[in-house]
């Protein structure tokens, strides 16, 4: 009873209050956004990875335009998902900008929970998207980190001729190198990114075809259950990269980003080298959007044209060898080679990895 | 004698063994975080390439670990306060009175000892969501009130309980007014029962973590739940050695203050009962 | 009748706040498990959850695992506390530093603990380069997060062991010297007099200790959480992630409510067993 008087009364609230503010500046002129922001004076960024980072690279913004941004330090991304849909009912949330990953924008309602569309009122919107990752921002979330999942092994102790490329040779080198592959099911897509990759190439399904049903896995739980004491469960991809680092693997499942950013920090030795296999490992990205009740509107936004600038995203490139997101930004600064990048594969398609993940910790993890 | 030379014998070894138990993994820990973000320590060198202080000083201003020690530090003292406040009258009743039920009432109040963290915590934010409270700081503040209440209790029980009835008495025959009273017979006696409780509680929730963790998702952080960040999901061994470290040494420190406090504070000493 | 009033207005804000929370929070916890009271949706009362968290793999490795901890720890830090507690009862050279030394893990959070834990224990870690260049190990031996928990029953009886300890140390300083003293007379060794002295009057603090130890690795997330098997939840871990990573919050009631059964029975069912063990044993 009580939950219900306080919805009804907050979503009142929702639908007088703030929205008339909302339209205003979304109308308004440029000028007026950054006059605005200015006055507002601060604004929360919401981003589950890469704080320490990210607190560095903000101060261009700041120095910029005197607006103060604070990054705090999330539990997980699904933790502050759940903090964005569980406050959507409150007057003035706590976020201005939210990070997410780009396939969330298909299970979110992005144009009651999120402010908008702000795609078009970008300054730079003509080099932006908001399809990513194999979710449609609707234009009311905007791309703004492109990234890649690869394989990384340590070139001290591995012949690049002799990485694996397609299932029959992975399988041949876990033969011959038991013990020396680790990958992650949770906290971190590089290991899921594998397990959803390598059950695909099991059943043979090519990464253009169209399915209509999720077919029979039990020949992918057969696979890894077969080489189960061959290989082993790492805790997350930090995990996973600290192990490789120290020489405990010769290969694990890595975010290009990830790896490009710690080897920046010298956190993992150069030796560390990533590639993109034949049988493919997933590539997408991220959004960030403005939650309809975000206190900074206009400081938010203002933020937002500055995180998808082509300064900033070239800015991105050279920092963590993330893929820009947006075309007019210098993309040079990379781990992978534009002739390894055509193996990218979508997390979505042709099967959801949300379909074959779960469903191998039931059946190989707990196995 | 032989016995007693081979007691001797267990008692350093036992000494020795726990010692490398505690100096070993906290000087790995120092070597890690001293690994200079110039040069990485990686596989097969034995000791890191070069050693700085760098990376403390790049973790201190890139992390929210000065926000987490604020939090933390904050909520200690104010949790103890309020804690010791609201269990006077509860361990005045047990300590002083007689009432039907008092032995189940001082079983009941352990309750919350036995209680699951994670389960308090969940099920706590769960009731918060469904009231739309949000303000994360109070929430957790109540928390731990509720949680340490039982330790104070038990601890100001005891104290009131050795408030002798003939100096309470004997102030009153001499027309002492209830304040008087209090400051005479009752101050003395309970001040290191106090002091014990606010410690105690100060201590568990400084080290608190399902409640902060869970209640306090996604953004607000304590001295517990930055560890939790550091050393799980954003697990970097060099990184997660200096926010180990930064915040253990002064715990560390703070605690075995306190609990010389806590010795020189004994209850006996100052009743008059010893 | 007043007196009534007095009394009950002083336990309010104590007892009658702690109760008045805890009840609400299991209140919640139960319904919520069948579907009641709900967060977003319709609350009907099924058993549904139950149903689908039952039929769930994950969910009963979880239970046996947490209730493996559980067990395994209460009962080596007790048996441990054990000869300390006895070794200790009256002071020597260098007994303060021991008993010191016991205390340490009370000083030291359970996060980083764990974490300096696995840092010794890594593949190229200290233990294992030690173990190399002794020649005692051809190949490093991957002893993080090992399958059987052994390392997180390790950092659960450093932790819990002070709290035995200090609970046993009570109880056995409490022993009459002349009780002891006359066992001894009478011609028994050291283990007959542990068995039939020691033991049984001791046998409430040990109970104690075995509640509280259960109770609190039962509900373990933090060791599980960095130094735990990969391929298994405890009880705690899976309870949080079905909440946040899954967004199910009557999945985590469900697991709540075992956690609360397993933690209740569990502990009273060893309290007891151990207690008819020493019955047993004085024979």
């Amino acid at each position: 009873m009580l939950r219900k008087i306080m919805l009804a009364a907050t979503t009142a609230l929702l639908s007088i209050g703030p929205v008339m503010a909302a339209d205003d500046l979304l109308t308004a002129s440029w000028d007026d956004v950054i006059a605005q922001a200015k006055q507002e004076g601060e604004l929360n960024w919401y981003v589950w990875y890469f704080q320490p980072e990210f607190r560095e690279q903000v101060r261009v913004f700041e120095d910029l335009y005197g607006i103060k941004v604070n990054v705090p330090d999330v539990t997980s991304g699904d933790d502050v998902k759940n903090k964005l849909l569980a406050e959507a009912g409150r007057e003035v949330g706590d976020i201005d900008v939210i990070a997410l990953g780009g396939d969330a924008a298909n299970t979110i309602d992005v144009t009651k929970v999120f402010y908008g569309p702000i795609l078009p009122v970008l300054p730079e919107a003509g080099a932006l998207t908001d399809k990513i990752n194999g979710g449609d921002g609707q234009g009311y979330a905007v791309a703004y980190w492109g990234n890649q999942t690869g394989m990384a092994y340590d070139s001290n102790r591995v012949d690049v001729a002799t990485l694996p490329q397609t299932l029959d040779e992975l399988a041949a080198w876990i033969d011959a190198n038991p013990g020396q592959l680790g990958f992650n099911y949770e906290k971190g897509g590089s290991g899921p990114s594998f397990i959803h990759n390598i059950a695909r190439n099991i059943l043979g399904i090519a990464p253009d075809a169209v399915i209509d049903a999720v077919p029979d896995l039990a020949p992918v739980w057969d696979w890894f259950n077969a080489r189960e004491d061959k290989f082993v469960i790492t805790g997350s991809n930090a995990d996973s990269l600290t192990r490789l680092n120290s020489g405990e693997f010769l290969m694990v499942p890595a975010w290009e980003d990830m790896l490009f950013s710690l080897q920046t920090k010298n956190e993992v030795g150069s030796q560390i080298k990533l590639y993109v296999p034949d049988w493919g490992m997933n590539g997408g990205g991220n959004i960030v959007a403005i939650p309809a009740n975000a206190p900074n509107k206009a400081a938010a936004l203002l933020f937002v044209s500055w995180l998808t600038s082509a300064d900033t995203q070239t800015a991105f490139n050279q920092r963590f060898g993330t893929a820009p997101a947006n075309s007019n930004a210098d993309s040079s600064k990379a781990l992978v080679s534009a002739a390894e990048r055509a193996n990218t594969r979508l997390w979505t398609m042709p099967i959801n990895s949300n379909d074959v993940v779960p469903a191998f910790i039931e059946n190989v993890v707990q196995d | 004698m032989s016995a007693k030379i081979l007691q001797r014998l267990l008692v350093a070894v036992l000494v020795a063994v726990m010692l490398v138990w505690l100096i070993v993994p906290f000087a790995m820990a120092i070597l890690w975080s001293m690994v200079d973000p110039s040069t990485a320590w990686t596989y097969p060198d034995l000791l890191p390439p070069k050693l700085s202080f760098e990376r403390w000083w790049i973790m201190w201003q890139t992390t929210s670990l000065p926000t987490a020690i604020l939090n933390s530090y904050s909520l200690a003292p104010i949790a103890a306060l309020l804690t010791a406040l609201l269990a006077a009258p509860t361990a005045f009743a047990f300590g002083r009175l007689d009432f039907p039920g008092k032995g189940l009432a001082q079983i009941l109040i352990l309750v919350p000892l036995v209680m699951p963290g994670f389960v308090v915590a969940i099920f706590f934010a769960s009731i918060l969501l469904q009231m739309g409270f949000f303000a994360r700081y109070p929430a957790i503040l109540f928390g731990h009130v509720i949680l340490y209440l039982p330790y104070a209790v038990r601890i100001l029980s005891v104290s009131f309980g050795q408030v002798r009835t003939d100096v309470v008495n004997a102030a009153r025959d001499l027309g002492a007014s209830p304040w008087q009273v209090f400051r005479v017979a009752y101050l003395p006696v309970l001040r290191p029962g106090i002091f014990a409780a606010f410690l105690v509680v100060f201590i568990l929730s400084l080290e608190e973590f399902a409640l902060a963790f869970v209640v306090g998702s996604p953004d607000f952080t304590t001295i517990p739940t930055i560890l939790y960040s550091y050393l799980g999901y954003n697990f970097i061994r060099p990184n997660a050695a200096v926010v180990a470290l930064i915040l253990v040494v002064p715990n560390v420190l703070l605690m075995l203050g306190l609990e010389r406090l806590l010795q020189s504070a004994n209850p006996a000493s100052v009743s008059g009962k010893g | 009748m007043r007196r009534t009033l007095f009394v009950l207005l002083l336990l309010a804000p104590g007892l009658g706040l702690v109760l008045a929370f805890v009840s609400l929070v299991l209140y919640v916890a139960v319904s919520q498990s069948f579907g009641l009271y709900n967060l977003g949706g319709d609350s009907v009362f099924s058993l549904a959850h139950w149903q689908a968290m039952l039929g769930e793999r994950r969910y009963w490795r979880a239970l046996q695992y947490s209730a493996y901890i559980a067990v395994t720890a209460s009962l080596l830090a007790v048996a441990l506390a054990y000869p300390v507690a006895l070794l200790l009862r009256k002071p020597f050279r260098g007994s303060l530093t021991l008993s010191a030394l016991i205390k340490a893990p009370l000083l030291v959070p359970g996060l980083v603990a764990a974490f300096l834990f696995v840092n010794v224990i890594s593949y190229h870690g200290i233990v294992n380069q030690l173990m190399l260049s002794l020649g005692l190990w051809d190949a490093p031996v991957r002893l993080q997060n090992d399958k059987n928990g052994y390392g997180v029953i390790l950092l659960q009886v450093w932790k819990q062991l002070p709290f035995a300890f200090l609970l046993l140390s009570a109880a056995v300083q409490a022993l009459p010297d002349a009780v002891l003293l006359a066992a001894r007379d009478l011609g028994a060794g050291p283990l007959d007099r542990f068995r039939k002295v020691v033991l049984p009057l001791t046998a409430g603090a040990m109970q104690a200790a075995l509640v509280l130890i259960f109770i609190g690795a039962a509900g373990d997330f933090s060791f599980q959480a960095v130094a735990g098997p990969p391929s298994v939840d405890s009880l705690a871990t899976l309870m949080t992630s079905v909440q946040s990573t899954q967004g199910d919050w009557n999945g985590a009631a469900v697991v709540a409510v075992t956690l609360m059964a397993l933690s209740l029975f569990g502990s009273a069912a060893l309290a007891i067993l151990v207690r008819g063990a020493t019955r047993l044993a004085r024979g």
